[in-house]
């Protein structure tokens, strides 16, 4: 894609979102605000996993010690929503790095079991601190974030805030993949050997991915507890990942557009069939959720291992340059 | 109760977990040696195993016979598993197994959910409600049949394993399959006969530890990961699962008795991420 056509497609999707809360509904806005947190994760996610090649399940988390973070110095008045969210931030990075340090040593399935681990004690632990995190019914009467004088009340506020953040990572991520640290990721994940042959410190360029995305992934947790203005250990453990997992398959995590493309699908896809299911089966829903997305995840893996953003760039053409891009 | 007829009680509850995570350690590792495939949904064979049997016991059947029934039906299943969603992948790679097994884990859960409703559920002990006292402590003769099936899965397997003709293709394929291809063996075949062998012994456990540890739809994925912990740690053998089985049911049997039973589950958790890291560092080290 050359750079005219390229920023004209961005400048579009900019232009749409914006305008988006003034044509529709608050419903639409409602969902479109999850979109943006989820596929701020998401998109972390997914150059984490498939551009850095490092199996980490624990990415879900770093976005719900961020989010506990954040809420439990807010919901006891030590920090205010902001600057929890920072503290949060910092709080996940210094964790990320003391743990990542000996963990991402591990390969491939090794690394997913021991980050599949890491993710389960976290949930435990937090259900079971009730003193300090709620316990299993969560924390309530989070106040809502608010910067300078200016409270973000509505689901419009968030929206352009979630967007801000979605979009902001978005744009880190691809210039970070364009610079030493991106090339060093690209090298690393196409070849160790080589890469460290060249005077790549794999090790330490593994950790900054993987601190890096934790940090993204933490401060859309805070964004999203200050949002709903609740937060239980439940919404950060198994069921994320699975949800993260479809949408970073479904999108196709090859390019850096794909997760986000892949959330924004999974949810509207969620919406759609939790209302016609509840026209036809008036009593399940969650239910449902997890069949049609596993069968969905399974086919998807199968007749189309590149995701939609695959199929997106085969359309137009642009396959071989997108797998330059990416270095896959 | 004394503190000595305690710690026995304790230990005989970690020896009863530990077997149940031993047997189903030994499906994972059946499964992964073959076909490098890290079987996700393990745990929900167990799973399927207890509620089907519920299932049918409560349709009218009696107890023996809805559970040959629970054990044929997820022996199928397991088979289903391997033709419709391994066997068709076009780029095999150790993350697609993963998510795919994973997935089937959460579709398996989702169904059985839908079907049966998320309370936990039930069966009578095989034989009655009799117990043996052992140095203070009360052994229920469920716990024995737990125990029973343990000692059978592995006498009987290893003896299939080195006795037998199949037996020895097997370890062979699991030792380099593309020598194992050479000498004319069909490892695809192969890959579907483990996954169905691990899904009957996967039923079976379930079908032995309901009237112990009670079953839902929710069991399957901590008791699968568990029975992952101890192939891992065991090193992908019998032996080595059964005694990192045990260690790991004592482990949990001592940490829920005298720190937390909340915590239960983190300690087998902690003691796997912590034996990863420290066998990666002295396989690095050796080097």
């Amino acid at each position: 894609m050359n750079i005219s056509l390229r920023s004209a497609v961005w400048f579009l999707i900019g232009i749409t979102i914006l305008t988006t809360p003034l044509v529709t509904g608050s419903y639409v806005i409602g969902v479109m605000c999850f979109v943006a947190v989820f596929g701020a994760i998401a998109v972390s996610m997914g150059v984490l996993l498939e551009q850095a090649g490092l199996f980490s399940l624990a990415h879900p988390t770093w976005f719900g010690l961020g989010a506990y973070v954040s809420a439990i110095l807010a919901v006891r008045g030590i920090a205010p929503p902001w600057l929890g969210s920072i503290i949060g931030a910092i709080f996940v990075a210094c964790s990320s790095f003391i743990i990542g340090a000996p963990l991402l040593r591990l390969r491939g399935y090794y690394l997913a079991c021991a980050t599949f681990g890491l993710l389960l004690v976290v949930e435990i632990g937090l259900s079971q601190m009730g003193s300090l995190t709620g316990g299993h019914e969560g924390l309530m009467g989070i106040p809502p974030l608010s910067i300078a004088g200016f409270t973000f009340e509505t689901d419009l506020h968030y929206y352009y805030l979630a967007w801000a953040l979605c979009l902001g990572c978005l744009w880190f991520l691809h210039n970070m993949m364009r610079s030493r640290i991106g090339r060093a990721i690209k090298a690393f994940s196409d070849s160790e050997p080589a890469a460290s042959s060249m005077g790549i410190n794999v090790a330490r360029y593994r950790l900054k991915v993987f601190v890096l995305t934790a940090v993204m992934a933490s401060l859309a947790g805070s964004l999203y507890t200050f949002y709903l203005r609740f937060t239980q250990p439940g919404i950060f453990g198994f069921p994320l990942l699975v949800e993260l997992t479809t949408m970073l398959i479904i999108g196709g995590g090859r390019t850096l557009y794909g997760p986000l493309l892949g959330a924004f699908v999974v949810l509207w896809m969620r919406e759609l069939l939790h209302l016609y299911l509840g026209m036809i089966l008036p009593r399940m829903t969650a239910e449902v959720d997890s069949i049609f997305f596993g069968i969905l995840i399974i086919v998807i893996l199968i007749f189309m291992p590149g995701g939609l953003a695959g199929w997106v760039d085969r359309i137009f053409g642009l396959r071989r340059k997108a797998i330059e891009r990416v270095g896959g | 109760m004394n503190l000595f007829s305690q710690t026995i009680q304790y230990a005989v509850s970690g020896i009863t977990g530990g077997s149940i995570y031993a047997v189903i350690g030994i499906c994972w590792s059946l499964v992964y040696l073959i076909s490098k495939v890290l079987n996700f949904a393990s745990g929900e064979f167990v799973m399927l195993g207890g509620m089907l049997t519920w299932a049918f016991h409560r349709a009218g059947l009696n107890l023996a016979a809805s559970g040959i029934l629970a054990t044929a039906s997820t022996t199928f299943m397991a088979v289903l598993l391997e033709r419709v969603t391994i066997r068709p992948v076009r780029r095999p790679s150790e993350m697609t197994f993963m998510m795919i097994t994973i997935a089937a884990a959460s579709v398996i859960k989702g169904v059985v959910l839908l079907t049966w409703g998320s309370e936990t559920r039930s069966l009578d002990p095989f034989f009655g409600n009799q117990v043996i006292h052992f140095l203070g402590a009360t052994i229920t003769s469920q716990v024995l049949c737990v125990l029973g099936l343990l000692a059978a899965v592995t006498l009987g397997l290893s003896l299939f394993l080195n006795r037998t003709l199949f037996g020895k293709a097997l370890r062979a394929s699991a030792v380099n399959q593309t020598g194992a291809r050479l000498m004319g063996i069909d490892p695809s075949s192969f890959r579907l006969f483990c996954f169905g062998l691990a899904g009957a012994l996967g039923a079976v456990t379930g079908i032995t530890i309901t009237p112990i540890t009670f079953t839902g739809y929710e069991v399957g994925m901590l008791l699968g990961l568990k029975g992952l912990v101890a192939a891992i740690v065991g090193g992908w053998t019998i032996g080595g699962t059964v005694i990192a089985a045990v260690a790991l049911g004592l482990l949990e049997g001592f940490g829920a008795g005298f720190i937390s039973a909340g915590l239960k589950d983190v300690f087998a958790l902690l003691a796997m991420i912590i034996f990863l890291i420290g066998m990666e560092r002295w396989t690095y080290h050796r080097r």
